[in-house]
């Protein structure tokens, strides 16, 4: 058991090595505070959450592939992006924020802040090795706004 | 016409809750009725599942009467990919079971309450929502066929919204 820990943990430090040489840079995760229990108002759209901007790094951010990308008539107007995320930033902010899985925080993530410009998670999934996750994959949709 | 919306949301939503108090979601960190409308929420690109989202889409207003007659389309969409601990094969089951909480809900009498205005409450103030002089009433639930994505399986049914636009009302 213990060999296999530390088999799931080298290949974390491993990405860890490879996302820094690949271009490693950092982003800004985007997340809408907690709502207000029993707060009616807020669910019919009356108050607007607050947001917090939260570091992510290190991280590889390139532009997906086009063929990768037609997965319907709506999206393919907006450039898709992929993120690869180191699984120690990811495991830090799941911890530190309280949520249950980094699925739950994508999830409830607004966006991902990069050089300026908002970029919605379309989807986020997870290499892992003998049960550790080691990088997140995120795939980003550029704001319709500047779809030209 | 956001009233009406409004005060549909909180009906269903009351409805929904006494139905079946364990359809719940945790949504910004909160557990709340396993119901929301897309439009107030934070646009996202995940569907949440074994929960009901409210869509509004057609609008007609009829002039003709004292007040303009306002109908308003409510899509309700629904979606489950089953119990995991079951493998997925109760999915069949479990839309059953919501499409039977949005008739107990929508169906059961009366299917009218008064109208309110929810702004005067907004932003922690405290105060009331305030009754207005007409109802919002709706039309029995219409259910679209089931359709299958992968294991997940959804449903969209359709609501008739009507509401009196009341002077000086948006």
């Amino acid at each position: 058991m213990a060999d296999l820990v530390s088999r799931g943990a080298a290949a974390v430090r491993a990405a860890n090595v490879l996302l820094r040489c690949a271009g490693g840079r950092s982003v800004l995760l985007r997340m809408p505070a907690n709502a207000s229990a029993g707060d009616t108002t807020e669910q019919l759209g009356l108050a607007a959450p607050e947001f917090q901007d939260v570091e992510l790094a290190p991280v590889v951010f390139r532009k997906m592939r086009q063929a990768a990308t037609a997965l319907s008539v709506k999206v393919d107007k907006a450039a898709r992006w992929e993120l690869m995320v180191s699984a120690t930033a990811v495991q830090g902010l799941v911890g530190s924020l309280g949520y249950s899985a980094a699925s739950v925080l994508f999830a409830t993530a607004f966006g991902v802040l990069i050089d300026g410009v908002l970029m919605e998670v379309v989807s986020a999934t997870e290499s892992g090795v003998f049960g550790t996750p080691y990088v997140y994959r995120l795939v980003l949709q550029s704001p319709l706004a500047l779809v030209v | 016409m956001q009233n009406a919306r409004d005060t549909f949301y909180v009906t269903l939503r009351d409805r929904l809750a006494a139905v079946n108090p364990a359809r719940t979601m945790v949504l910004r960190g909160v557990t709340r009725p396993g119901v929301l409308v897309e439009e107030n929420e934070l646009p996202s690109a995940y569907q949440p599942v074994d929960a009901f989202c409210l869509r509004w889409t057609g609008l007609s207003v009829d002039a003709q009467g004292a007040l303009p007659l306002v109908t308003l389309v409510c899509e309700i969409g629904y979606a489950t990919d089953g119990d995991s601990g079951n493998g997925g094969m109760d999915r069949g089951r479990l839309l059953s079971a919501m499409d039977g909480e949005l008739v107990a809900a929508i169906s059961s009498a009366p299917q009218h309450v008064p109208k309110m205005n929810y702004v005067a409450a907004a932003g922690g103030s405290g105060l009331a929502p305030v009754a207005m002089a007409t109802n919002v009433f709706w039309s029995d639930v219409a259910f679209g066929a089931a359709t299958a994505d992968g294991e997940r399986l959804e449903r969209v049914a359709t609501v008739e919204v009507f509401s009196y636009q009341e002077a000086g009302e948006l």
